[in-house]
């Protein structure tokens, strides 16, 4: 017989945004201090390392922020989609489609000036991405067919598309057949922050958030996606097309991701190459969420998520193999989101019925 | 939003599953000789610190394993010397440009890059600090505090294509291959000159898998080979992959990075390996005594740094004593591996008789030669 | 079980929820060998009754004997164990599985799942029986409804049921299915189970009954054989109350038609016909009332009119303009309101603040927005007069509508949809679920608009507010239009005749 069950909350806790993850948190350190100590490392020696190593210097926080850039972008697009109801798991795609079209504009005018490639780069990357986000949209909208799906599959497809590129038509004449594109010309590179790898596509990121914010926040279009989201009967009642939600929400969703990959290839591999994504379109889901899709949120969600993976490496470094590391970050996400449980339920114990 | 509920718990899984998928990936724990307790505080007597950055885990049994057994070699030569390692670093800049600067960052002198593709990564990294030297295996572009080193693997894969033409019975040798550059693609053309240099009549079949490390994949592709008649399967991988698939199906197999007998007993013949210890120890020897040069490397038998796996017990005592001859020939700089004449897949002849390919000719290689069955994808 | 002896005995049973008695001083007898009637309006407490026989409520207070032995359920398994099985009106099958699959999964044993020949040859014998023909290998989505039906049957018979309910089992089916189902249902009566049957539509009752009991407001008021009975008294129980004397407090005045159906047909959710061959007109000035048991075409009718819904053949014209097939928006912008039956989510949305509630019929309003943004103050300004006007209470208008009451979420969502100025306003069932003070509120503002000249659809279950309301009435029967009837002129008999399917003497309007 079960002595404890998890019982609906009536009312969400105060501050529940605030404490919950704070406590998952905490019991994930804790968690992984005694799988830590298990094998023989000092938990807090590790801790400190992977919190010196993503935030504590300006060299680890500018990486942390590298990382938090693409992931910003994609969770945003995806907080789109998801406020609609719409569970565009494509970001992945959508940000492959992005990079391989920034890079046949980068390859196909090499010798245009930075005025004029960047922002056809980011033009042709918002088209393509938005055009993946768009493409499961379509029978979503007029014959409901399940967009998680479709959104999923057409990932395999970019990525596939993607890698045909370049172990074919584009890869680099002087690359020893290596499955690498050309390096991009200057022209096609986005600056970056003084020595630090942080590109310019901070900017863009926080533009978006601002953009996304604006847009939910005081204009009708976001009111619609507001309404369309929380009831399609009552937005059909108000005569609100949700056929025209839909569509519009999956391109700019996908638009978005399709910039992050622009910004990814134009500015820090700087040509295309397989791996380009270690899963930012995956993690996206897991941030928007987080975040409860607002948007400054996922700024800060993006750029914590950010230094959980680039202080990873650094762990290794500590005799802790890859293997430990992987381990430690998957417990760290499990507790984390294991607690969101509770910000709706809570435990009761039932002892033995009556 | 219950739905959503579902669907943040699916993608969260999926997360979580990749994480732990690349965990397991890792496989073994290192060697835990990073002695961080008993480095010396910064300032007096300080030990050269000197690490690696690895493509794969170390517990890959192939390739990595091979450069960590390297890196062990090293430390046990050389007291007054600190190593470590980062191992399953990505090949793109994201990752392997943060990676090698960090090392940097924490006190590290010597820094050896152990994959190609972290070619740009290193040099991008090296213009930044020019008072670490980096070293970049298999490598072409060099700086004046970048040096690249490689060993002439087609040696002992000449070798080994001997004892395999030797072996096979339906005269079908299957080759697992990485990637279509032009090391692997000189792997594969001594190895079929070995073969043919025994039995002329046999054929040397190519599947490219496009990934160095994928033990799954691989083995798939020597399945697919063996069911294509192959009765041999050599690869250029960086796991044991193939050579189980060979022991499964009762067919024989060829090594490549470390002696594979443990892997397929039954099955490996042999096999060309790496032995990177003396490199390292002469290389960091070097940079300690400040005689270190920016140079290309390119090792040979005789170097050491590699060699031929120790025969499996199928190899019989002829075929044994045949190439231990080929192999003394080599050592004393009497057979070259590369000399004419030589034919391309078209028959046509490539290398004229009397004339050996330059180490440049050798590393841009692009062309199969005759008796290779497979293509190299052309842009 | 032999014929005639007792199955189910409830007494007296009472239960009651927080400010509702669902179920005062219920009697129920059913025998072996019987179909019995279960006849009531919505909300007359069937349900409560059967929930309770089911073990999904106790009761309060009372007494139920099942097969002579007293009980209260704890559970739902506790009245299965007891032979009690129910088939709900929505069906609890598995799409993708196999009848047998679903059959084996409703089984409450494991080991069912393992003998799946042994479940086919069993379901082979009932369809022998009951004449309940079904593939076992079928999947359940490539069934038709009336199939489906017969595998929740099939299930209950499966795990050993004599005793059972079925929930309005005819709404969803074709007039042949419904036949056959009751042919089904004799046999197993005749093979000694008994079985009762939810339902409002009394030429079923009449046809295929033995006993008839008929719930009001929560009490059973009457249990009769059915050969002792007819449609009229039955449909005097059923609605029956007494009408309060109701004092027509005034009267329209009707002016130019705003709205005409002609010859509407449409087709429900689930595929069959919702509405047959409506003709209808609504004047300027007038309260056109629409009577009728929920169910039979209601909100079919208001989805129509207000573009919600397309209609498969008919003319819908909307001051002299042909709105037929066309988006809700065009409809809004026609000068239509709408006061949804779902106020809750359809008519509002309840994770919204009040300002964004009354920006769902505005947003596209000059005077609300300029450009791509909203004018935030305007909009609140505007929020504010209308709580004011309509003395609507709540906390803040920053906070989600869905802390509102009942009444006041009402009020909120009849003030922006009067406040639009429309010519017209199709209001279903307005007052349901609100107290006797919100009530009053939502008649006056009917009645008012009516004042300024408005037209009125008013969809409505109470008999009494359509007398107090209308001007002229028609009743809605199985998607069709009995009559209409000037309200003046009729009385509570002559409307329950025509609810319970009698078409009116006075023909069509």
């Amino acid at each position: 017989m079960r002595l404890i069950t998890l019982e609906k909350r009536m009312s969400p806790i105060p501050m529940a945004g605030m404490v919950i993850p704070v406590i998952s948190i905490a019991l994930a350190l804790l968690a992984g201090g005694v799988f830590l100590a298990l094998s023989g490392k000092n938990p807090l020696e590790i801790y400190f390392t992977l919190f010196q190593s993503a935030f504590g210097s300006s060299y680890g926080f500018s990486e942390t922020v590298v990382k938090a850039i693409p992931l910003a972008l994609c969770a945003l697009g995806v907080s789109l989609a998801f406020r609609v109801q719409l569970w565009n798991i494509g970001a992945e795609g959508q940000f492959y489609m992005g990079a391989m079209a920034a890079t046949w504009v980068a390859l196909t005018y090499p010798e245009g000036s930075r005025w004029v490639v960047l922002p056809a780069m980011f033009l042709a990357a918002a088209m393509a991405g938005g055009l993946w986000g768009l493409l499961p949209a379509i029978p979503r909208a007029f014959w409901k067919v399940n967009e998680t799906i479709t959104t999923l599959m057409l990932n395999y497809i970019a990525i596939f598309w993607v890698d045909f590129l370049i172990y074919g038509p584009w890869k680099d004449p002087n690359g020893y057949n290596f499955p690498l594109t050309a390096p991009f010309e200057l022209g096609a590179t986005l600056p970056s922050f003084g020595t630090s790898r942080v590109h310019y596509g901070l900017i863009l990121a926080l533009i978006a958030a601002l953009l996304v914010y604006i847009i939910l926040k005081y204009t009708v279009w976001g009111y619609q996606l507001k309404v369309v989201g929380e009831s399609q009967r009552a937005a059909k009642y108000a005569g609100m097309s949700i056929v025209k939600t839909i569509l519009l929400v999956m391109l700019i969703s996908g638009a978005l991701a399709g910039i992050a990959g622009m910004t990814e290839v134009a500015g820090i591999t700087q040509r295309l190459q397989q791996g380009l994504s270690p899963g930012y379109g995956y993690s996206a889901i897991i941030i928007a969420w987080l975040a409860r899709l607002n948007p400054w949120a996922i700024l800060l969600v993006s750029f914590l998520f950010g230094g959980l993976l680039s202080g990873g490496f650094s762990l290794q470094s500590m005799g802790l193999p890859a293997a430990s590391v992987y381990m430690l970050q998957g417990l760290i996400l499990f507790f984390i989101l294991g607690g969101e449980i509770f910000n709706s339920y809570r435990l009761k114990w039932i002892g033995g019925r009556s | 939003m219950m739905k959503m509920k579902k669907l943040f718990g699916l993608a969260a899984m999926l997360v979580v599953m990749a994480l732990v998928v690349a965990g397991c990936g890792g496989g073994q724990t290192p060697a835990s000789t990073d002695k961080k307790e008993d480095a010396p505080k910064e300032g007096t007597g300080e030990k050269l610190k000197v690490a690696y950055i690895y493509v794969g885990p170390v517990g890959d049994a192939g390739w990595t394993y091979a450069h960590d057994q390297g890196r062990q070699y090293l430390e046990k030569e050389l007291p007054n010397i600190e190593t470590s390692f980062v191992e399953s670093v990505p090949e793109t800049p994201a990752d392997a440009e943060r990676v090698l600067t960090d090392l940097v960052n924490k006190g590290n002198k010597v820094i050896f890059a152990t994959s190609f593709g972290y070619m740009d990564s290193v040099l991008k990294v090296a213009k930044k600090y020019p008072d670490v030297i980096f070293l970049h295996c298999s490598g072409y572009k060099t700086d004046k505090n970048v040096g690249t080193y490689f060993g002439r693997m087609y040696q002992p894969r000449f070798l080994s294509g001997m004892a395999a033409g030797k072996q096979t019975k339906s005269n079908t040798i299957g080759f697992v291959a990485a990637m279509p550059i032009p090391e692997v693609v000189w792997g594969i053309n001594s190895f079929t000159l070995g073969v043919k240099s025994v039995n002329p009549t046999a054929k040397v079949k190519v599947v490219w898998t496009n990934t160095w490390y994928d033990p799954a994949k691989e083995k798939d592709a020597a399945k697919s080979l063996l069911d294509a008649g192959a009765d041999v399967i050599a690869m250029h991988q960086d796991t044991p992959g193939p050579m189980q698939a060979a022991e499964e199906k009762g067919a024989f197999s060829v090594g490549y990075n470390t002696d594979m007998r443990q892997f397929a007993p039954k099955a490996v013949l042999t096999g060309p390996v790496w032995n990177w210890g003396p490199y390292y120890v002469n290389t960091v020897k070097a940079v300690i005594d400040g005689t270190w040069k920016s140079e290309q490397y390119f090792g040979s038998m005789a170097d050491g740094i590699i060699d031929l796996a120790p025969y499996g017990d199928m190899v019989s005592e002829d075929v044994r004593k045949l190439v231990d001859e080929k192999k003394q020939a080599i050592l004393d700089g009497k057979f070259e591996v590369f000399a004419g004449p030589i034919k391309d897949q078209s028959g046509a002849v490539k290398v004229p008789e009397g004339k050996t390919m330059t180490d440049e000719e050798v590393l841009n290689m692009m062309w199969f030669v005759e008796g290779v069955d497979g293509s190299i994808p052309k842009k | 079980m032999g014929i005639n002896d007792i199955l189910v005995e409830m007494k007296g049973i009472t239960k009651a929820f927080p400010g509702v008695l669902a179920n005062d001083q219920v009697n129920l007898t059913v025998r072996a060998g019987e179909i019995h009637a279960l006849l009531g309006e919505n909300g007359a407490g069937k349900s409560t009754l059967m929930s309770i026989l089911t073990g999904l409520y106790r009761y309060d207070q009372g007494e139920l004997a099942v097969h002579g032995k007293k009980v209260n359920f704890n559970s739902p398994r506790d009245a299965i164990a007891e032979g009690i099985g129910m088939v709900h009106q929505h069906f609890k099958l598995v799409s993708t599985f196999t009848v047998t699959e679903n059959v084996a999964m409703g089984s409450d044993s494991w080991g069912a799942i393992l003998k799946l020949d042994q479940i086919e040859k069993k379901l082979a014998a009932f369809s022998m029986e009951y004449g309940l023909q079904i593939d076992p290998k079928a999947k359940v989505w490539q069934l038709s409804i009336g199939e489906q039906q017969r595998v929740e049957i099939v299930k209950l018979l499966f795990r050993g049921a004599d005793i059972l309910i079925l929930d309005e089992p005819t709404a969803v089916l074709t007039p042949q299915e419904a036949n056959d189902l009751y042919i089904v249902l004799r046999k197993m009566a005749d093979e000694g189970k008994g079985v009762i049957v939810i339902t409002h539509k009394m030429q079923e009752v009449i046809e295929h009954a033995d006993m008839v009991t008929v719930m009001r407001g929560g009490k059973s008021v009457a249990t009769v054989p059915k050969d002792y009975t007819d449609e009229t008294e039955l449909a005097r129980l059923m609605v029956g109350r007494e009408l309060d004397l109701v004092h027509k407090i005034e009267t329209g005045a009707p002016g130019e038609v705003i709205l005409q159906l002609q010859e509407i047909t449409a087709v429900s959710d689930r595929g069959h016909k919702a509405l047959k061959d409506v003709n209808l007109i609504v004047r300027a000035g007038e309260i056109m009332g629409i009577a009728g048991v929920a169910g039979n075409g209601q909100r079919e009718l208001a989805e129509v009119i207000t573009g919600l819904r397309p209609i498969s053949a008919g003319q819908i014209t909307i001051n002299k303009v042909d709105m037929t097939n066309r988006q809700p928006l065009d409809i809004i912008k026609a000068g239509v309101a709408h006061i949804p039956e779902d106020r809750h989510n359809t008519g509002l949305v309840p994770n919204l603040d009040a300002y964004e509630n009354i920006l769902l019929k505005h947003y596209l309003d000059k005077d609300f927005r300029k450009g791509p943004f909203i004018l935030w103050s305007a909009l609140s300004q505007y929020t504010q007069t209308l709580i004011n006007k309509f003395d609507i209470k709540l906390s803040v208008p920053e906070a989600p509508v869905k802390a509102m009451s009942g009444g006041n979420l009402q009020k909120l969502l009849l003030a922006r949809e009067i406040s639009m100025e429309p010519n017209l306003i199709i209001a279903v069932y307005p007052v349901r679920g609100l107290d006797i003070g919100a009530i009053q509120a939502v008649r006056g503002l009917l009645m008012e608009a009516r004042r300024e000249g408005k037209g009125v659809l008013l969809i409505s279950e109470e008999l009494d507010e359509l007398f107090l309301l209308a001007d002229r009435l028609a009743v809605l029967h199985e998607g069709e239009l009995m009559g209409v009837l000037e309200v003046e002129k009729t009385d509570i008999e002559e409307v329950g005749l025509m609810m319970a399917g009698k078409k009116g003497v006075k023909g069509c309007a």
